[in-house]
């Protein structure tokens, strides 16, 4: 049990004292002062809307007003859902749940005044936040947590990674149990300051360690050192070329989670940032299992209090303070012990599915297919509603991805011809989705989220087919499409030579922005549209977004290529009257 | 076979079964729509038999010989609907 109860770190503090800055304007600070009145504001929101021991739907996107309404429901004897993401289906989701939808998305209440802040009377064995697990094991699942399991997890990092009053900067989401202990609950829990401001992008992130080192010589008020919450998908795309110089000197350690990190990205992140780069290995449910520094050693060590052991199969089961009961728990990981108490991860036990009535390892279908010549990564999946057909993401070199109807084709027969050798043609996958990189969630994961969205235009015959996106900051993205063959609009247009009309292309492009760029204006015109090339059924080709945003609408460019050419480009604008929700 | 027939059965083919990557000039109406050809399967063609008597009130016999027989080619399964449709 902790020595240090939760609520003492918010009722207590030095209300003069900062609990954080924003990057921008200048780092603007916000005191525990304007944290109170946050707290206060949210209450009287709350008061206004829910009865007793209610659970509120919480996202936003805003630390400041996340960490406020998390305090005003718990002082209040509620208790927090936090859904993984802000899709609506999700948030639809959970509305039965919860009595209302807190923070910035669609319909979410947003407080009015600072007003002084009440305090409850918290107890350890409460309820304190539902998460949901990523779902890359199968659908996600909610994850309960109490008081007390946040706690023990709380003190047993801030003995082995005590923050000492250093600057907490995030890149992670804090949705999710690693963001909400790391980014929100560490900070707040060993009083250290936040930047407000989460750095998504290395850019910000690299503006921010330079910002700091010069901001701390001039004000007092601002630490000299920093501690970055961050994860494997950032970490491997650090880029060389912006300025890390301020790096070694600020950042204390660097945190990552959700997945493993490669052993060359720890690398390149070391040498970029020149701090200790420690990794903790976990899930939802179990909370954190262990940790490691590979530029140390590749194994983990479990974390303070944590038993692991294996059972007859090599899969790891622990026994764990961060857990509901005492109970050993199963996880689906193998491991090899190794000397010192440390282990090694060997992957996930058999994924097994039953497809078509047959019982199959999906995970030996997987290695099977990363066999094959041209395929560097490949997983099988199994489909809701479809359960007697599989699909397959496959992950090729970039000189490999099929971009005309006849390559891809060709390269699912010889796929198909390559698993026939071991398998049964029933079980064989009938949905393939090529990507050129592996497309994962914002925490490094391929979650169930990601996977139903590569599948999608199975259901919509309006969709094109989505092989991923990449967005190199807020304002950018790169989305690989596929022309499926039973799209409606091909039917009749024309009858001999079908080809991608250009309204469903515009139709596309305006829908993807709407979803990747968070472009929320009202379709005003067009500017500029050319065709210049068709679009052709079974076709893969790039669609390249650019927002600009100015007092005036959303200005959006793109231009639709593939490897005959460019397709499609042009600009669309968009007005601003459209629905907002950044309050 | 009229051509409107022959269209009908290959884009109730394509959607019954959900082949991505095939068109309807993709299918050889004398070709085998089982294992080579197409390369349908045993699932396939249960699914097939749901689609003949949802589309043309056919009702066909799973485990009997001539079940093959009708789903040899588009242009056997033609003649089957054409003999035995009732809607």
């Amino acid at each position: 049990m902790t020595d240090t109860w939760l609520p003492d770190a918010w009722r207590n503090a030095s209300l003069a004292a900062p609990m954080g800055w924003y990057l921008a304007p200048d780092w603007q600070a916000v005191t525990w002062q304007t944290l109170h009145g946050r707290i206060g504001a949210w209450q009287a929101l709350l008061d206004s809307h829910g009865g007793p021991e209610s659970c509120w739907l919480l996202y936003s996107s805003d630390l400041l007003d996340f960490t406020a309404a998390l305090i005003a429901i718990w002082e209040r004897g509620d208790h927090a859902l936090l859904p993984g993401d802000e899709q609506p289906d999700t948030l639809t989701a959970l509305d039965a749940q919860t009595c209302a939808r807190l923070g910035n998305v669609e319909r979410g209440l947003l407080p009015g005044h600072p007003r002084p802040p009440l305090w409850g009377n918290i107890s350890r064995r409460q309820l304190a936040v539902s998460l949901y697990t990523s779902g890359s094991t199968g659908t996600p699942q909610r994850i309960d947590k109490s008081f007390a399991q946040l706690g023990a997890e709380l003190d047993t990092h801030a003995r082995l990674w005590p923050l000492q009053g250093q600057l907490i900067i995030s890149q992670v989401s804090h949705q999710h149990i690693y963001g909400l202990l790391f980014a929100v609950l560490r900070p707040l829990f060993e009083r250290s300051p936040m930047m407000l401001t989460t750095c998504r992008y290395p850019e910000m992130l690299s503006t921010a360690l330079q910002q700091l080192a010069s901001a701390s010589e001039k004000r007092t008020d601002i630490p000299g050192g920093a501690v970055l919450i961050s994860a494997p998908p950032p970490l491997e795309r650090l880029p060389d070329h912006l300025d890390w110089t301020s790096a070694p000197a600020t950042l204390h350690r660097v945190h990552s989670s959700g997945a493993p990190l490669s052993a060359s990205a720890s690398r390149h992140a070391h040498r970029l940032l020149g701090a200790p780069i420690q990794e903790i290995y976990g899930s939802s449910e179990t909370g954190g299992i262990g940790w490691r520094d590979q530029q140390d050693d590749s194994a983990w060590h479990p974390l303070p209090g944590v038993e692991i052991r294996t059972d007859d199969e090599g899969c790891l089961c622990l026994r764990s303070p961060f857990l509901p009961s005492q109970d050993w728990h199963y996880q689906a990981d193998r491991i090899q012990a190794t000397p010192g108490g440390r282990f090694r991860l060997l992957g996930r036990a058999d994924r097994i599915a039953k497809v078509g009535g047959k019982r199959l390892s999906l995970t030996a279908m997987d290695r099977s297919l990363g066999n094959h010549p041209q395929v560097t990564q490949a997983r099988t999946v199994t489909l809701p509603e479809r359960d007697h057909r599989l699909g397959a993401i496959v992950k090729l070199t970039s000189d490999r991805l099929p971009w005309q109807r006849h390559a891809r084709q060709a390269l699912i027969e010889s796929l198909r011809t390559h698993l026939a050798g071991s398998y049964p043609s029933t079980v064989i996958p009938r949905y393939w989705r090529f990507v050129g990189h592996w497309p994962t969630d914002t925490q490094g994961k391929l979650s169930s989220a990601v996977i139903t969205r590569l599948f999608r235009d199975l259901d919509d015959a309006r969709l094109p087919r989505w092989l991923g996106a990449s967005s190199p900051d807020d304002d950018h993205c790169d989305i690989d499409l596929e022309v499926p063959e039973r799209l409606t609009y091909l039917r009749g247009h024309f009858a001999d030579n079908p080809v991608v009309p250009g309204v469903a292309i515009i139709q596309w492009v305006v829908d993807l922005a709407r979803e990747f760029l968070a472009v929320t204006g009202r379709f005003q015109r067009l500017e500029r549209i050319r065709f210049a090339l068709s679009l052709l059924p079974g076709e893969r080709a790039r669609l390249s977004l650019d927002v600009a945003t100015t007092t005036t609408g959303e200005r959006l460019s793109f231009t639709l290529s593939g490897q005959r050419g460019q397709h499609a480009s042009g600009k669309i604008v968009f007005a601003p009257e459209g629905r907002r929700h950044d309050g | 076979m009229t051509h409107a027939l022959e269209l009908e059965l290959k884009q109730m083919i394509i959607d019954t079964l959900e082949l991505e990557d095939v068109t309807p000039e993709d299918i050889d109406p004398d070709a085998p729509l089982f294992v080579e050809g197409l390369g349908l399967d045993s699932i396939d063609a249960l699914e097939l038999g749901l689609a003949l008597q949802k589309h043309y009130g056919i009702k066909l016999d799973a485990e009997s010989d001539d079940t093959r027989q009708h789903f040899a080619s588009l242009n056997h399964l033609a003649a089957l609907v054409e003999a035995r449709r009732v809607k």
